[in-house]
């Protein structure tokens, strides 16, 4: 009986009172007792289903749903194991904030890569945020060596810390819910078929394209058949090119790796 | 300012983000403003994948990135088996030649060779 089988998706009394009756075994057995480890594997199986909830919150930011599932449950069993049933908590109560704290140290650890040192992720920060600001005062998007020189850094720091964020280019937890959605008039851009008449193996194509999120579509669309630059489209979208870059990236070897399998 | 790099890899996927580290460094030094580094890199990664695909199994690839002023020059070649150039009518190869100002390939005495240009636009310099 888990979580999940219930129709309200809460605890029955009788699995609840299946739960306490376990925790109060527990209790009672002294520390080296082999029958303890049974108990924690089936209290770790019974909460499987709350992993697998929290989880899915995170479904659309890019990482795989098993790697999720596996560190939530690294924090479910920690939580299990620092359990104290006396304090009158429910153990999910108690376990919830343990497994979100797992999924949130799960992407910070992969998207600033482990690799990545902390002197670059400060620069990239101070890089997006300078090549933003220059663009609006050069009306096009800065160059290495003005970014350079604006941050007092050298050309070859400028290339790193770009170089890290393609490299280890991961959705931002920190994007608000808008970042994601583009301008009403985007969305009713014409069909893509227009330039993709020429295209040979546009039907392998098509699904992998309709399958994108709106935003990276509009961008596929206005980079590559309505000859916007990067900097034109985030303008259009109210994203900042290196945004604009990433998506782009990461669009175009989704499509590649589509297409490879297809 | 005429400035040459040559670099020769293993024709294996995992180098061609080798690749796309030294067009992003060779784009820094045509001074192109950073979209226009960034769809080098891409296009140099399409250009090197394509020419991985059909390059002979073990055999290098070289990357040419020449810079002449604002100008950018980056060869991709490698031994083929190919009598044909990659194909202009994929997807890819619309990628490519969106992403630089000219995109050509070619294939002769048993290499395949994708070469692309892109400079600063007049208005900026």
């Amino acid at each position: 009986m888990t979580l999940e089988e219930t129709s309200s998706g809460r605890w029955t009394d009788a699995q609840r009172q299946h739960e306490h009756a376990m925790w109060a075994a527990l209790e009672q057995m002294a520390p080296d007792d082999p029958r303890r480890g049974v108990l924690r594997d089936e209290l770790i199986t019974m909460h499987l289903p709350l992993v697998h909830h929290l989880a899915r919150r995170y479904r659309d930011r890019g990482e795989d749903m098993d790697d999720l599932v596996q560190v939530g449950t690294v924090g479910l069993i920690k939580a299990i194991d620092g359990f104290d049933p006396s304090r009158g908590l429910e153990l999910s109560t108690y376990a919830t904030p343990t497994i979100l704290g797992e999924i949130k140290r799960h992407f910070r650890d992969r998207t600033w890569a482990l690799h990545v040192p902390r002197r670059l992720q400060v620069l990239q920060a101070q890089v997006t945020e300078c090549s933003d600001r220059l663009t609006l005062e050069l009306h096009r998007a800065p160059t290495v060596r003005e970014l350079a020189a604006a941050l007092e850094v050298s050309e070859a720091d400028i290339l790193d810390a770009l170089d890290a964020r393609t490299a280890y280019a991961a959705d931002s937890l920190h994007g608000t819910p808008d970042d994601d959605s583009i301008p009403s008039a985007l969305s009713t851009l014409g069909s893509m078929d227009e330039g993709f008449e020429s295209i040979d193996d546009r039907e392998t194509l098509r699904p992998l394209i309709e399958a994108l999120p709106d935003r990276e579509r509009a961008i596929l669309q206005m980079r590559f058949f309505q000859g916007m630059s990067q900097s034109q489209i985030a303008e259009a979208l109210g994203i900042s090119q290196m945004h604009v870059s990433r998506l782009l990236a990461r669009t175009l070897a989704s499509l590649r790796d589509g297409m490879a399998q297809g | 300012m005429t400035d040459k790099v040559t670099v020769t890899f293993a024709a294996d996927t995992r180098n061609v983000a080798l690749a796309r580290t030294v067009a992003a460094a060779m784009a820094a030094r045509a001074d192109l403003p950073l979209d226009q580094l960034e769809d080098v890199r891409l296009a140099v990664d399409e250009a090197v994948t394509q020419v991985l695909l059909a390059a002979v199994p073990g055999a290098d690839v070289t990357c040419t990135f020449l810079v002449d002023g604002y100008t950018l020059q980056a060869t991709v070649a490698a031994p083929t088996q190919a009598t044909e150039p990659p194909s202009t009518t994929t997807f890819s190869w619309t990628v490519l030649a969106a992403l630089v100002d000219s995109a050509h390939s070619s294939v002769g005495d048993g290499v395949m060779t994708i070469g692309l240009t892109a400079s600063r636009g007049l208005v900026d310099v």
